[in-house]
């Protein structure tokens, strides 16, 4: 059996915790997150012939970057890193927290995920940016809470990056 | 060291190429058609070369052809070779002065034990021995030292050991005083004493109870599940997830409080909720939490604590380098199970057979108490019944009162007495009591009692029933016949029937001849005179044989008799005097009688005066006639 942790980071209130609610196992209550400051999912994945358990520390981020206990980035083997289009400014939290990961653990898989995306009309964010980022070879998905859009497909990304 | 190490590749190199060059030389000189005349000058070249080589590596000096002659030549390997010489030369310096052979090698020192490290584990073999003689050779010369070095480190491990080991006698210490003041704490201090071992020791053997239920082996850096065991039929969360969380928890709290924990390290140590207790161990790499139910003993912390360290010997970079794949390891379920230990209660197996004497005992004495009392009611029933049997007993009420049976009711005092029913009922006496009011029965048995009480009935008469009728047989004499029927006369009305009609009078001969005879006697008095005439002596002597005789006939019959004096007078005279000399001639006669042996008690006298005359026959009365005394026999009882 394989197991990777993976941290879920991204500011407060883009919907990390929404999002994957109907994709992983949790024995957990979300009180978790907001007395230690992360809550333990999983999910299984295949990559190839092998199983992956994905082990999500969905990790609280009251304030965007401030808030997050570095020690819980520790171990990480990749990351996701959500985005909430209908406030511009997460795109800019999401960036930061990158670079403290990347400070913290060095540079390991992640991805951007774009959520809300489903909110066609509220969007804050130019498509240019999600472009942008594109062009500076990070890997974007949209998903989305409610329609469960790019979810399935971002862990599978993860875990494929990961494991390879 | 004379030389450089043998292993120098540059020189080898130099070497090989040098060979070639040789072979082709050695062609030359023994093939010399091969030689032209410009050819010199590559000789020249090659035999230059070979002096290069030879400066260069020693070994080749001797192995390579000399060439000699030619101070041209000398002259300009010289030349040539002056720098290289130099240079060799501050090498050979180097080499040689051990100070500065210590610079150069200590300049590479670090990056050589790094590289040595990495190869194998041969540099710390080799270095081992030398650490071990360095450290003694240290604390030989001053332990303080080492104590200098050691003592941040010392400190904290001597406080967890001792925190350990205050936990384990507190845990000894309130178990020996929770159990110090029961029963089974007596029991407990009793077998101590009998097995020799302490009180907190069997406190300790007869509660610690308790189940080790799951052990996780989480990797500290990723907090990923690396081993999961669980006792059996113990049901349990995703262990991936609780290892996640829990890795999590000990991050938290060990960011939260590591301000105050200057040990460092220091995660959750022990966690208790309710009966559940997470205890966890932390080596480097990975650490150990035991979820546990119940009150372990300390003991279970060596125990953890050497799991892990045995699993960190074991598999140390595995660990160190673990990417989440439990492949790498080794199997690791069979040392966690170790861990899985439990201890119960010892189970009473064998009940104790007080268990079941005793409610068997009181179910007996419960079942003998109802028996009993069973049997006590019946007796009780049969004496109540007996008593109502009997005639003249009325038995209004029986009950059990203040632990006695209260028997109430009437009894005539003639029936029969209920004490002495009771001594033949097997009822115990002390626990009856009576309660009688007197009165009078109507009953025939008791009327035939009663009569038979008032009337003291001779032997001669039986009183018997017969039917409701009280009927009386027998001779008795008259008086009493008379005397029975007053007494029947005088029954209350409905009272049963008395029949004196079958009584007989006695009418025994031998009494009649003699009643006759003795009332037949006259004594003669002369006149005026008190004491019998003179010839009269026979006449009482018979009358004394004779009541005699009648005494004994009567005693026969069952009745006594006695015999009555009358003294009589003429009635010549004064009545008044002649009624005193007939009393003086009854008395006479009876003194005289006395005389004759008969007791005075059954004589009565009385005195007639001349007031009952004895008539003759011409119906005229005689002065002589009726100076006299007479006699009449009276049965009595």
């Amino acid at each position: 059996m394989l197991q990777k942790k993976v941290c879920l980071l991204g500011g407060f209130g883009v919907g990390k915790t929404s999002l994957v609610r109907r994709y992983v196992q949790s024995i957990f209550s979300d009180a978790y997150l907001t007395t230690v400051g992360v809550k333990i999912e999983k999910r299984m994945v295949s990559v190839g012939a092998a199983e992956v358990a994905l082990i999500l520390w969905d990790i609280a981020g009251e304030d965007g970057v401030t808030g997050i206990r570095t020690s819980y980035l520790r171990g990480a083997a990749g990351y996701l890193l959500v985005v909430d289009v209908t406030r511009g400014e997460t795109l800019e939290v999401a960036k930061s927290i990158q670079a403290l990961v990347t400070s913290e653990i060095g540079s390991v898989p992640f991805l951007f995920l774009f959520n809300k995306t489903d909110l066609k009309e509220d969007w804050d964010l130019p498509e240019q940016s999600l472009e942008d980022l594109k062009d500076a070879g990070h890997e974007v998905l949209r998903t989305s809470a409610k329609t469960g859009e790019g979810v399935e497909e971002a862990f599978q990304a993860l875990a494929k990056r990961m494991v390879s | 060291m004379g030389r450089p190490h043998a292993g120098f590749e540059r020189n080898i190199a130099i070497g090989d190429t040098v060979s070639s060059s040789v072979s082709l030389l050695d062609r030359d000189s023994s093939d010399p058609p091969f030689l032209q005349p410009d050819d010199a000058r590559a000789k020249r070249l090659a035999v230059l070369l070979f002096e290069v080589a030879r400066s260069l590596d020693h070994d080749l000096a001797t192995a390579l052809p000399k060439f000699e002659g030619d101070p041209k030549l000398e002259a300009l390997r010289s030349l040539i070779l002056e720098q290289d010489r130099a240079a060799i030369a501050r090498l050979q310096q180097k080499f040689d002065d051990p100070r500065q052979f210590a610079g150069a090698v200590s300049s590479v020192l670090a990056d050589a034990f790094t590289l040595a490290g990495a190869r194998d584990e041969q540099l710390a073999k080799a270095l081992a021995p030398i650490l071990e003689l360095a450290t003694q050779a240290s604390i030989r010369k001053n332990p303080g030292t080492l104590v200098g070095i050691l003592y941040p480190l010392m400190g904290s491990v001597v406080r967890k050991s001792i925190a350990e080991s205050l936990d384990g006698t507190l845990q000894r210490l309130n178990q020996a005083f929770k159990h110090s003041f029961s029963w089974q704490g007596l029991r407990w201090r009793l077998e101590a004493l009998r097995s020799g071992s302490s009180f907190a020791d069997v406190v300790l053997k007869h509660t610690v109870q308790f189940r080790v239920e799951h052990v996780f082996l989480i990797h500290r850096k990723t907090g990923l599940l690396i081993e999961h065991v669980a006792a059996p039929e113990v049901t349990s969360q995703d262990p991936q997830l609780v290892s996640g969380m829990l890795s999590a928890i000990q991050d938290f709290v060990r960011d939260s409080f590591e301000g105050t924990n200057k040990s460092g390290g220091g995660g959750i140590d022990t966690l208790r909720l309710g009966d559940v207790l997470l205890w966890c161990e932390e080596g480097p790499f990975a650490f150990l939490a035991a979820v546990i139910r119940g009150n372990p003993p300390e003991s279970l912390h060596a125990a953890l604590r050497e799991t892990l360290t045995n699993i960190h010997d074991q598999y140390r970079s595995q660990l160190e380098e673990f990417q989440g794949d439990s492949a790498t390891l080794g199997d690791l379920v069979t040392p966690l199970q170790r861990d899985l230990q439990q201890q119960e209660r010892p189970r009473e197996t064998r009940l104790s057979p007080w268990l079941w004497i005793l409610p068997l005992v009181l179910l007996l004495l419960a079942g003998g108490w109802v028996i009993q009392r069973t049997i006590v009611r019946l007796r009780v029933d049969a004496y109540v019944q007996r008593l109502r049997e009997e005639p003249g007993i009325v038995v209004a009420n029986a009950e059990l009162r203040n632990g006695k049976w209260q028997i109430s009711g009437l009894r005539d005092p003639l029936a029969a007495d209920p004490a002495v029913l009771l001594s033949q009922s097997r009822l115990d006496s002390k626990r009856v009591a009576f309660h009688w009011e007197s009165y009078q029965a109507l009953n025939p048995a008791i009327v035939l009692r009663r009569l038979a009480a008032s009337l003291n009935p001779p032997p001669s008469v039986s009183l018997s029933l017969k039917g409701d009728t009280v009927e009386a047989t027998g001779s008795v004499p008259q008086y009493w016949v008379e005397r029975a029927r007053t007494l029947v006369a005088a029954l209350p009305a409905g009272s049963p029937k008395v029949d004196l009609s079958a009584l007989r009078d006695i009418q025994d001969p031998e009494f009649i001849r003699l009643r006759n005879a003795i009332q037949g006697h006259i004594i003669a008095f002369d006149s005026n005179a008190d004491r019998p005439a003179r010839g009269e002596d026979a006449t009482l002597d018979a009358v004394a044989d004779e009541f005699r005789q009648l005494m004994g006939v009567t005693k026969r019959l069952g009745f006594s008799a006695r015999m009555m004096i009358s003294g009589h007078a003429d009635a010549v005279g004064n009545e008044t005097a002649n009624l005193s000399l007939s009393a003086a001639r009854a008395e006479v006669v009876r003194s005289m009688l006395k005389a004759r042996g008969i007791a005075p008690e059954l004589l009565t006298v009385r005195s007639a005066g001349p007031l009952e005359p004895l008539l003759a026959p011409n119906g005229k009365a005689t002065a002589a006639m009726n100076r006299r005394v007479t006699f009449t026999v009276i049965a009595s009882e």
